[in-house]
Parts: structure tokens; C-alpha cells; sequence
């Protein structure tokens, strides 16, 4: 009888090979079920509203600029250097770090590729942007431009504080902000979003990288590694079909293991123009210690705002609400688009205030009665959840656009009686696409069953 | 494990590198549970086939903080059950349900190879009661705990050690001059 220990030597001395040829055949087929799966669930994947809150392109940008630091440090996760920093441990270190400051400095210019003077710049701007970031309390960044007696004055405060489930712009010269209250679950989400520094710590893992070797940056010894690959940060700027290239180089501490500097410049190549925007993340500033008095925003009694809600999902159901409410109050939809006017967040209860106005359906009558003799903050605050679903189809809307669907709309010519026309469309797989009807029904159906529905519309 | 998770999350991405990764890490891993649950090389292409198309298509249900490697085995054991007892069913009338656990000559173009020593351990492990095998099979292939195999075999944990018990005895029987080679 032999032990327990000669049997366990046994098991570990079978082996199990595999012949390469079924072996790839195999992959393959796991391959495409695994394609097709991810195909399906990214046609019914929820848009993150993070992308939509943050409106500011060139905010966008420089929380894009700044996140590629955990990007690079995601991409290198994988090896150590050759120099023997294990990057996995300065993803650990990152992880750890409870609050940080960096400042970001940004330069953004222009040529035209032809004309008279190609290659010469134009639209030379400065930008300069702060991040306060606390695992505790959120985010605080201030944004601020050259003015022309070369300082720098502040042109906008955001703080992110999923804590409190709000988001709060700030624009002093324009002496308003927007408060933007959010849903529990996107306080969950927060984290999953692309302007969470600790979960982008981990993000695109798959592009290539190179090492770049020992160097010293204000007399701290560091490594650097470079990326040239874009699609960490296509995602966040999304600019239509523009190209991008991207150069990225970090620099991190060999004694801390933390990023030192970030030098990221991205060429945006459209059609007759260029469009060059160059970001230094500097004076990084690691695990200092805030407090909630750093990220209590103070608003000025002067400051005009608006308050918005959106809804808790962003979803089909979301939007045929958002046209259900139009529908409603005005006895038609909107002509230009489901938010009737692409502006400011600002503009749209002055809209809706307006329409209503000339509006005789029964739910204006409705809304006008219960508007009456209201002052305007109270009408500013019931504005607040009248608007919530026209909101969320206009975000809705806003992510068909982004993950580009193939949208349309046909608010012009089809009504609430219409109910065998398509008011709105998208596409959800490369053989379908989903439609709301005239009358709020929703079915999929084949591209050339909807080319003969769309040719069937009133010109 | 850090790697696993990263691959888990890459693999939640749609990141199909991240797939490839993941099928090379563990293919001849669950060969081997496989075959060493089955006893039959064929079988148990099908069965870790199975096993990765579940994965494919059932990426989502895997949290990034989840166990890769379990959810793996968890997937193969619940498969091979599955298996055995629809061969059951439907062979019930002609065979006393060890068909499929019997060790067959494979086609030239399989998947599996396996050692002499597999081989080997195949051929005794099917002598074994299906529940005995399972946890011999688990603690020592997969390394799991008393604990976590009496969790997958929805049975006490006195049970699975005197399992664990009655099926090393027996397996010492059977490999009895084997394990000196």
C-alpha cells in the first residue's frame, strides 16, 4: 500500500499535451461564440452617464491626458522592466494612495494641411487644469486659461462627489453652475467610469508599450515607458471620424514606485486641418491629507444655476418615456431632434416653458395650471423632475450617437397617431435594428424591412 | 492570481488576446481533471470544450474579483455530471452507466495527448465510485479544500474526508506497484 504523498507524485507526473492543429480549431470556435457574445451584449449594454455628465470636450481631454498614467501603467502590468521595476507593484502603490494633487499644463494649436501656409499654426491656446482627488470625498479640478496680461484666471470649478450623489460645475465669470444630482447607482458606477483615476488605473491593458529606460526629472531618479497607441484615450474624445495619433511618455519615482510626470501629445487629422493637444502632468503631489472642507464647493449667492436629474437607467424604456412626455404635452414631437434643442442643459426647461405655452393637449393645460402663480425658483425646482425624462432621452440619444448606432429621427413628420411609422431608429447588430413607432411601440427589425418603412415616411 | 483577475477583466472588455490567454493557461488543466474524472481522453475534449464555450459565452457572470480558476473547474465538474447522467438516461437499458467513463483509443487527429503516467491513472481512477473519484480527483488535481468540494457536492464535509478516505485506499490498491515506476 503506498502513501498518499507517492500517489500525489504520480498525478503531478501525468501529463496532458495538446495537438496544435485541433487545438487551433478549437480557439477558433471559441473565438466566434465569444465575438458574437460580446456583439450581442454590447447591442444591449447601458451607456455609462459618466460620459455625459463631463460636457466639456477639452475637460474631456485633459481628464483623458490624465488618466493615461494609469493607462500606461495598466498596459506594462503584464512585465517588469528590464531595470527590475515591477509595474504591477506601482499599480498596488497606486491603489493605495488615498488622495493626490497633479496639475496638468495644456497647449492646443491648429495647421491646415493645404492652403497657402500649410503646417503653420493658428489658435494657439493655453490651458491649466488641478485634480484634488480623494477616495473619500471624490473630485475637485479648476480649470484655468491664460488671460491677456499673461496670468492665469480661473474659468471653471467641477467637483464629482459620489458621496453626496452630485456632480457641480462652477463658472465664475459667468457667475452661474449646474448642479447635477445623480442616482445611487451611479455612485457605483462612478467607479466603473472613464474620470475614476483608481479604476482606470487598470484600464487598457492590451496596447503596447516600450521601455524607455532610467532618467532623472528634478533629481528624482525615474523610469519611463512610451505608448503610441491611441485607443486608450478614442474612447474619451471620440471627435467624430477624425484620426488620432498619440505619444505618451511617463516617468515614474524608482524609490516610490509613482508616477513623476506624464508628457502626452495627441494630432487629431481631419479632412483640411490638423489639430495638435499637447498635456504635462507635473507636480504630482501623492497620499496628502484632505479634508471634507476640500471638496465643499462654495457657490456665491449671485451665481444663477440650474438643478438636473436624470433618470436611475438610460435605457429604450428611458427614451420612449422622455417622447411619451413630449408626445403629451405638445400633441406631437419634437421637429429637430427627441431634446428639441441640442444647447445648454440651461435652455431646455426654457423650452419646455415656451412649447407648453402655445400648447392646448390636456397635459399642457395641465402642466400651465399647475405652473401658475409660482415664483421662479418654484418653478425652477418643478422643472427639475417634469424634465428628468426628456433628460434621459436626451442622453439617450447622446449615446446612440457616441457608440455610433446609425440613429435617426423623424419627429417632423410622424405624430403620436403614426403608429406603423418610425419616429426613431438605431442600429443593434449588424442584421438588425431597433425602432420606436409613431405610437411608442418598439420592435427590431431587418435592415431592408426598415428601408421600407423609412421610404414609406411623408417627405 | 493578480494575472487572473487582470485577464478576467480584459476578458470582460472583449478582449479576445485575453481569451487566447486564458485557453492556453488552463486547456491541458482541465484536460487532465478531465480525464482523470472521465478516464476518457475524448470525452473529456468535449466536456473542456464545453467548458471554454460556457466561458465565452458567459463572461459576464464571472465578477473581476471572482476566482478564473474555479469558476473553471466548477464549470467541468457540473458538465461531466450533466454528462454522466444524461448517459445514463439514455443508456441505461444497455450498460451500467460507465460508458462513458471507459479509456478509448483516440482518433490520430485528437486533441489530447496524454503520458503513460495519465494513462495510467485514468485506468484506475474509473474503478473508482463517481463521488469517491470526484474527490480525490479535486483535492488533488485541483487543490481545493474539504470545504469546497463538500460545497460542489452539496454534502458534509465528514462525508467528503470519508470519501476522500474509502477512494485513496481503493486508488492505493489499484496503483499498488504503479506509483514505483
Amino acid at each position: 500500500m503506498k502513501s498518499a504523498d507517492e500517489i500525489k507524485r504520480l498525478f503531478h507526473s501525468a501529463a496532458v499535451q495538446t495537438n496544435a492543429a485541433p487545438d487551433g480549431a478549437v480557439f477558433q470556435t471559441l473565438k466566434t461564440a465569444y465575438t458574437r457574445t460580446v456583439e450581442h451584449k454590447a447591442a444591449q449594454r447601458e451607456p455609462s452617464i459618466w460620459r455625459f455628465v463631463v460636457r466639456n470636450p477639452s475637460v474631456k481631454l485633459a481628464v483623458a491626458a490624465v488618466i493615461v498614467i494609469a493607462c500606461v501603467i495598466g498596459l506594462s502590468l503584464w512585465r517588469t522592466t528590464g531595470s527590475g521595476i515591477a509595474l504591477a507593484d506601482v499599480l498596488a502603490r497606486m491603489e493605495q494612495v488615498k488622495a493626490y494633487r497633479v496639475t496638468t499644463s495644456a497647449q492646443f494649436w491648429s495647421t491646415k494641411v493645404t492652403g497657402e501656409e500649410p503646417n503653420k499654426p493658428y489658435n494657439f491656446t493655453e490651458a491649466h487644469y488641478t485634480w484634488l482627488t480623494s477616495k473619500e470625498y471624490g473630485r475637485k479640478s479648476t480649470h484655468g486659461e491664460l488671460d491677456p496680461n499673461g496670468g492665469w484666471s480661473k474659468t471653471a470649478e467641477s467637483y464629482c462627489l459620489p458621496p453626496k450623489r452630485t456632480y457641480i460645475s462652477i463658472w465664475p465669470k459667468q457667475k452661474r453652475y449646474r448642479r447635477t444630482q445623480f442616482h445611487d447607482r451611479w455612485a457605483e458606477q462612478f467607479e466603473d467610469s472613464p474620470y475614476s483615476p483608481g479604476r482606470l488605473v487598470k484600464r487598457i491593458l492590451e496596447y503596447k508599450y516600450e521601455s524607455l529606460g532610467r532618467s532623472t526629472i528634478d533629481g528624482i531618479e525615474v523610469e519611463g515607458f512610451r505608448t503610441t497607441d491611441p485607443n486608450h484615450v478614442v474612447h474619451i474624445i471620440n471627435r467624430g471620424e477624425s484620426e488620432i495619433q498619440a505619444d505618451i511618455k511617463i516617468w515614474v519615482d524608482v524609490k516610490t514606485q509613482l508616477p513623476v510626470r506624464c508628457d502626452s501629445t495627441y494630432v487629431l487629422s481631419y479632412q483640411n486641418k490638423k489639430k495638435y493637444e499637447h498635456f504635462v502632468e507635473h507636480d504630482f503631489q501623492w497620499d496628502i491629507p484632505v479634508a471634507a472642507a476640500d471638496f465643499e464647493p462654495v457657490i456665491p449667492d449671485d451665481y444663477t444655476g440650474i438643478v438636473i436629474k436624470y433618470p436611475a437607467h438610460i435605457t429604450e424604456e428611458t427614451a420612449i418615456e422622455g417622447l411619451k412626455v413630449w408626445g403629451e404635452l405638445l400633441g406631437k414631437y419634437p421637429e429637430k431632434s427627441p431634446l428639441q434643442i441640442e444647447a445648454d442643459d440651461a435652455d431646455v426647461g426654457d423650452a419646455v416653458l415656451r412649447l407648453a405655452e402655445k400648447s392646448e393637449t390636456p397635459a399642457a393645460l395641465r402642466f400651465k395650471e399647475e405652473m401658475k402663480g409660482l415664483t421662479d425658483e418654484q418653478i425652477k425646482n418643478k422643472l427639475v423632475d417634469f424634465l428628468m425624462p426628456i433628460r434621459g432621452l436626451d442622453k439617450f440619444y447622446m449615446a446612440l450617437q457616441w457608440y455610433k448606432k446609425d440613429r435617426a429621427y423623424y419627429g417632423k413628420t410622424v405624430t403620436p397617431k403614426d403608429a406603423d411609422k418610425v419616429l426613431m431608429r438605431w442600429k443593434v447588430s449588424e442584421n438588425e435594428y431597433r425602432v420606436i413607432f409613431g405610437d411608442l411601440h418598439a420592435e427590431t427589425v431587418a435592415p431592408e424591412k426598415l428601408a421600407e418603412l423609412e421610404a414609406a415616411l411623408p417627405k | 492570481m493578480l494575472q487572473d483577475k487582470l485577464l478576467i477583466w480584459r476578458l470582460r472588455r472583449g478582449n479576445v488576446d485575453a481569451l487566447r490567454q486564458i485557453y492556453d493557461k488552463y486547456k491541458a488543466y482541465l484536460l487532465k481533471l478531465a480525464i482523470t474524472l472521465t478516464g476518457d481522453a475524448c470525452h473529456s475534449e468535449d466536456v473542456v470544450q464545453d467548458v471554454f464555450l460556457k466561458l465565452a459565452e458567459s463572461y459576464d457572470r464571472i465578477g473581476v474579483h471572482g476566482n478564473l480558476r474555479n469558476f473553471l473547474i466548477t464549470c467541468l465538474v457540473n458538465r461531466i455530471r450533466t454528462l454522466r447522467r444524461d448517459g445514463r438516461r439514455h443508456q441505461a437499458a444497455q450498460c451500467d452507466g460507465s460508458a462513458i467513463e471507459r479509456p478509448q483509443a483516440c482518433r490520430p487527429d485528437q486533441w489530447a495527448v496524454v503520458n503513460e503516467q495519465m494513462q495510467r491513472i485514468g485506468e484506475a481512477m474509473v474503478k473508482l465510485p463517481v463521488e469517491q473519484r470526484e474527490v480525490v480527483t479535486l483535492r488533488f488535481e485541483a487543490g481545493l479544500g474539504f470545504r469546497q468540494i463538500a460545497s460542489m457536492q452539496n454534502a458534509s464535509v465528514n462525508t467528503v474526508q470519508g470519501r476522500y478516505r474509502y477512494g485513496m485506499d481503493k486508488l492505493r490498491s489499484l496503483l499498488n506497484g504503479e506509483v514505483d515506476k
